[in-house]
């Protein structure tokens, strides 16, 4: 089973974009693999961030290209 | 109006508290059917606020899926496009889709540049960032990134032309309470001078934020302030015991073309732009003013190279207001004459509220279906007229061919405007 790091984002996507498989949902893809533009992007981000509880600085998510480092950097701010 | 194209009306759209769409609203305004309530969750004190002609189970989802004779790609991208819109943005698409089905432009279409957009409307928003606010005063990094995109009032404008694909000109454009008329003033012009072949111009879904809404309920211009009983019977345009307005929300759409166009098209005519006008009163206050609204129905009387007699029918701002409804009355007399007694006066905003920013798109299509099907809606709750020589509709609509029509718009800060429309074939001027 995921991790509740990739669950939320998971939760984030099928949200945003209703028509994605959330089995698609997948450490090697990228939200723009999966239909997402770029306002889609960052409410998947905001959207992830409030239900899991953290804030992390705009900067930081320079680093994130894919699923599998946006979730990284979730999971170094959980708790 | 001299030079340019003629410019006439292909299609319309409609959303109200009493209606989804523009059948439904001539069924609604027939039947005199009033959509005014106690909004739920509103002030018991007498200090706020407790009226609303609300939209009754609007789901954009549902009101998309309902105009099924659009394709099924184009329903798809509305949702894919305005699905977690505010509501004011949903409520335009909304309107939007029936007017483009109407003027026929899904089944014969104009090139994407020759369609515009303009937008009635300004600070629409209100109540949409009352829902995002405490999210903000939580937790500032959680507030939806969409929201800078969503706070402005093009958002209509861009969300529309995604939807539709349209990449003529488009802006919004502000009058207050006039601002629909502004925004049909704007959109003919852009066909009269050819800039477009069709202008979607939408009256916007204007939703106050409980804040914005009591300060309209502060000024004492809202009806309810001694309380809200017979929530129905408050909003009484032209009556003795009138007390203010009651905010409706509602989104209108009329698709504006040039003659040629339409007839290119083969595309129903509704009506024909036929004259305008748009005066300011040098007023910031909301004080109304008869020589402002006087020269505004006066300009577009004479823009359409009619005489005041030729019109049967004024769609009157009509608000419910003390000191408007007066002011009204008295450009009526100044502009008609001794015509006033022959020239149908009634008020949509006593059935659906007073949709602020939409309510001259709103009102234009209430004109338009009452044109078309040969009758003059109800006036709510008028029964003790504050003018025995207007001829003010009753409590039943009735039967009128109307040739010529005048729907009145005014805002506060002195905006005057008037608008004209003309039965198809019914020319204002011999032909030489």
């Amino acid at each position: 089973m995921d991790d509740p790091v990739l669950a939320a984002i998971r939760r984030s996507v099928v949200e945003v974009l209703p028509e994605v498989d959330g089995q698609l949902v997948t450490e090697d893809r990228s939200l723009t693999d999966l239909g997402a533009n770029s306002i889609d992007r960052v409410d998947v981000v905001t959207m992830t961030m409030d239900d899991l509880g953290v804030t992390v600085p705009v900067v930081e998510f320079r680093e994130v290209h894919d699923i599998g480092t946006l979730a990284r950097l979730l999971r170094r701010h959980v708790r | 109006m001299t030079g340019g194209h003629e410019v006439v009306v292909t299609g319309t759209g409609v959303l109200c508290a009493t209606a989804a769409d523009t059948d439904a609203f001539a069924d609604a305004l027939r039947a005199g059917r009033s959509g005014i309530g106690v909004r739920p969750g509103s002030g018991v004190d007498g200090l706020s606020p407790r009226l609303a002609a609300d939209l009754s189970g609007f789901d954009f989802r549902t009101a998309v899926a309902a105009r099924s004779g659009l394709s099924e790609p184009l329903r798809r991208l509305a949702v894919r496009v305005a699905g977690r819109a505010p509501l004011p943005v949903q409520a335009a698409v909304v309107v939007a889709l029936e007017g483009w089905q109407r003027a026929g432009l899904h089944h014969v279409p104009l090139p994407a540049e020759r369609i515009g957009v303009v937008v009635a409307g300004h600070n629409l928003g209100g109540r949409y960032a009352d829902e995002v606010r405490p999210r903000y005063a939580t937790s500032p990094v959680h507030l939806p990134a969409r929201y800078p995109l969503q706070f402005m009032d093009t958002d209509h404008v861009a969300t529309v032309s995604h939807v539709l694909g349209v990449t003529g000109e488009g802006y919004t454009v502000g009058g207050a309470s006039a601002s629909g008329n502004v925004a049909i003033i704007n959109g003919a012009r852009l066909v009269s001078a050819g800039s477009v072949d069709a202008c979607l111009v939408l009256g916007a879904l204007t939703d106050l934020s409980a804040m914005e809404l009591q300060g309209f309920y502060n000024l004492g211009a809202m009806a309810g302030t001694g309380g809200a009983d017979a929530p129905g019977e408050r909003c009484r345009p032209f009556d003795a015991d009138r007390e203010g307005f009651v905010p409706g929300q509602g989104a209108a759409c009329v698709v504006l073309e040039s003659a040629g166009s339409a007839a290119r098209r083969a595309a129903p005519v509704w009506a024909r732009v036929a004259g305008y006008a748009l005066r300011l009163d040098a007023n910031s206050l909301a004080d109304p003013s008869a020589a402002g609204e006087t020269a505004a129905m006066a300009g577009a009387v004479r823009s359409a190279g009619l005489t005041p007699e030729r019109v049967g029918y004024v769609n009157a701002h009509g608000t419910g207001s003390a000191a408007g409804d007066a002011v009204e009355v008295e450009a009526l007399r100044a502009v008609f004459g001794g015509a006033v007694t022959g020239v149908w006066v009634n008020s949509t905003k006593g059935l659906i509220g007073h949709t602020l920013c939409a309510a001259g798109v709103v009102e234009a299509v209430a004109t338009l279906v009452q044109m078309r099907d040969g009758f003059v809606h109800p006036n709510a709750n008028l029964r003790r007229p504050i003018a025995a020589d207007c001829r003010f509709v009753g409590d039943r609509a009735q039967p009128a061919g109307i040739e010529f029509a005048l729907s009145n718009g005014f805002g506060f800060g002195g905006f005057n405007t008037s608008v004209v429309f003309a039965r198809p074939a019914v020319p204002s001027r011999r032909q030489p």
